[in-house]
């Protein structure tokens, strides 16, 4: 009895963290949509993004992909080994949740890998497809 | 003579066989990994320090009350009986000595006193250089550096010394017909008509096991709760948050005791342009990180680290590994060692220093992990 209280205590516990974060994400998400006027996001424009190679930006980071892995349900690294945990939602929960940490990597990683900002679409389109995984 | 009439006598009990053996291991450990292995092997070297001064003070009480030949007061001699038996020797008159002759009880101590220096100034190099061990807390860099070059000379002295009274173990056994090598492991020599014997004694075990054990205890005591005492000159204050989050998102949050004010200067007012990558951060945090840096840079902390890459690469200054130390001491590790998986980049320094987020780099916390599939 008391046993099956905790599992429902904790299963319920879960589901509000993921709701929670669900809540936080589609807020971030729908935030770039109102920035970029539009109704809706690709996640196969997030994915030519992701994989796109280029040379805008600084040499030794030409790709999303370069530290995320081309398959972004993986554990990537940075250039000086570290352990970046996986982008894809259904493997790291937590990803895109905190408006000021995706904007702060987004601006970074755009103007590393691109040499420029990211717009409110290719932002809103990446996010989609790291949830589409 | 057959062998049937040969009486044999007793001159070495079995503690100064021990003894005489263990710190013929000990030394030779620690002369072999201090001379020719790499400073990753500190720990043994630092073992076999320890391992010797304890023996040294076992040796320092038998001394006192041990038996007859092994006791200070009956072998050591003043420079008369010297310059007596060196005449002795040359008119070749010289009767042998069972115990020490009183040259080979000068050499007993310099050895002795030799390894005893040795002890001393290796434990306030490892205390001024690394900061650890129980004199940490007490001694500068500068002072830990200047003892280890004394640490070194001494060394070579002492290895001096062992061949010399390896010499004169072997020039005396052939001066008085006698093995002094078997002597020394079975303890008997021959009995022989005017021998120079000393006047016998009662040794006290006993009394010199408690006195041992008690001084032992007195010292591992006071050696654990000096080593635990705050190291000289190593801040131990906490991690600005703000740095241990913003700087530890692409490498490990870098000791700020790596780089002096002046380079962590330039490195925070360039990070739109860090090491090829943009890392700029919002201007409050770029405050706050710079002024906990300037309060905890190279320049206002002791260890080895802080000093050696405060000489920058003037034409990379914000670049640990490009530092003049740095690229000498890890010179012999190959480049394509750096780039494999999991190490990834030379930057990387707590895949193969464990300590490298304390700043305090030990040799003995190295290891060069394996190479894993990417
Ligand atoms: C040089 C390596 C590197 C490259 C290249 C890179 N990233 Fe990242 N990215 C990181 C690191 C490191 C983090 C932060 C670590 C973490 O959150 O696990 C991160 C985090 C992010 C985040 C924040 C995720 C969150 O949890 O909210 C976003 C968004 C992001 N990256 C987008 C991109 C995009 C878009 C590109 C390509 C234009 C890109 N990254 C290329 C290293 C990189
Ligand atoms: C976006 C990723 C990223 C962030 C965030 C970041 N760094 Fe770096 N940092 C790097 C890279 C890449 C290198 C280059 C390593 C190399 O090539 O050896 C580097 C190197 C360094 C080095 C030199 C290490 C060496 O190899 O000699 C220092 C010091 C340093 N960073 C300090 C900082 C500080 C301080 C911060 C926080 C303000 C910070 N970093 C934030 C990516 C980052
Ligand atoms: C591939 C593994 C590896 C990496 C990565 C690495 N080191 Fe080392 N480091 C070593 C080895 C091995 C030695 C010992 C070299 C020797 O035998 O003299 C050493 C020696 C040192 C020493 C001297 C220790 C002493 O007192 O004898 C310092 C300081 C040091 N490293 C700092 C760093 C810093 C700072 C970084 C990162 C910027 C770093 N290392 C990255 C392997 C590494």
């Amino acid at each position: 009895m008391k046993f099956k209280l905790i599992i429902a205590t904790t299963a319920v516990a879960l589901v509000g963290a993921v709701v929670a974060a669900n809540t936080q994400r589609d807020a971030i998400l729908s935030g770039y949509a109102a920035q970029a006027g539009v109704s809706g996001f690709s996640a196969d424009a997030g994915r030519q993004l992701f994989m796109s190679q280029n040379t805008g930006g600084k040499p030794a980071t030409p790709s999303c992909s370069t530290c995320h892995t081309s398959d972004p349900r993986n554990v990537g690294h940075t250039r000086v080994g570290k352990v970046i945990q996986p982008m894809a939602v259904s493997r790291n929960p937590e990803r895109f949740t905190d408006p000021a940490k995706v904007e702060k990597w987004f601006g970074r990683n755009c103007r590393s890998v691109l040499g420029r900002e990211c717009t409110p679409t290719e932002k809103g389109n990446f996010i989609t497809y790291m949830m589409s995984l | 003579m057959s062998q049937t009439d040969t009486k044999t006598i007793p001159v070495w009990d079995i503690f100064i066989r021990v003894f005489h053996w263990t710190l013929v291991l000990g030394v030779s450990t620690a002369a072999v990994s201090g001379f020719l292995l790499r400073p990753t092997w500190i720990s043994l070297h630092v073992w076999a320090g320890t391992s010797a001064a304890v023996l040294l003070l076992a040796r320092l009480l038998w001394g006192i009350w041990g038996s007859k030949n092994a006791r200070f007061a009956g072998f050591i001699k003043g420079p008369r009986e010297v310059i007596k038996h060196l005449k002795e020797l040359r008119a070749g008159t010289a009767a042998r000595h069972l115990g020490h002759n009183p040259l080979g009880a000068l050499m007993i101590v310099a050895l002795l006193g030799t390894v005893f220096l040795l002890l001393l100034t290796g434990a306030t190099a490892l205390g001024g250089v690394f900061k650890t061990g129980p004199l940490g807390f007490l001694f500068s860099y500068d002072l830990g550096t200047t003892i280890l070059r004394v640490h070194y000379v001494l060394a070579i002295i002492l290895v001096l010394l062992v061949t010399l009274h390896i010499l004169g173990a072997v020039f005396e056994g052939m001066r008085t017909k006698e093995n002094l090598v078997k002597a020394m492991i079975t303890g008997k020599k021959e009995a022989r008509e005017s021998d120079h014997d000393l006047p016998e004694v009662s040794s006290r075990p006993l009394w010199v096991t408690l006195v041992f054990g008690a001084t032992l205890a007195l010292l591992v005591w006071g050696g654990i709760w000096f080593s635990a005492k705050p190291p000289f000159g190593v801040p131990t204050g906490p991690m600005n948050p703000t740095y241990a989050e913003e700087c530890s998102a692409c490498h490990i949050a870098y000791a700020p005791s790596l780089l002096p004010a002046k380079n962590w200067g330039t490195l925070m007012s360039q990070l739109d342009n860090h090491f090829g990558e943009d890392a700029s951060l919002d201007q409050k945090s770029v405050d706050e990180i710079t002024t906990w840096l300037f309060a905890n840079a190279a320049d206002s902390v002791d260890t080895k680290p802080a000093h050696v890459f405060s000489r920058t690469n003037p034409t990379y200054p914000v670049a640990i590994t490009e530092t003049p130390f740095w690229k000498n001491t890890h010179r012999t590790i190959p480049d394509a060692v750096f780039t494999r998986a999991p190490i990834y980049d030379n930057g990387n320094c707590n895949a193969c220093h464990k300590d490298a987020e304390s700043g305090a780099f030990y040799p003995a916390n190295i290891s060069i992990p394996k190479e894993t599939p990417q």
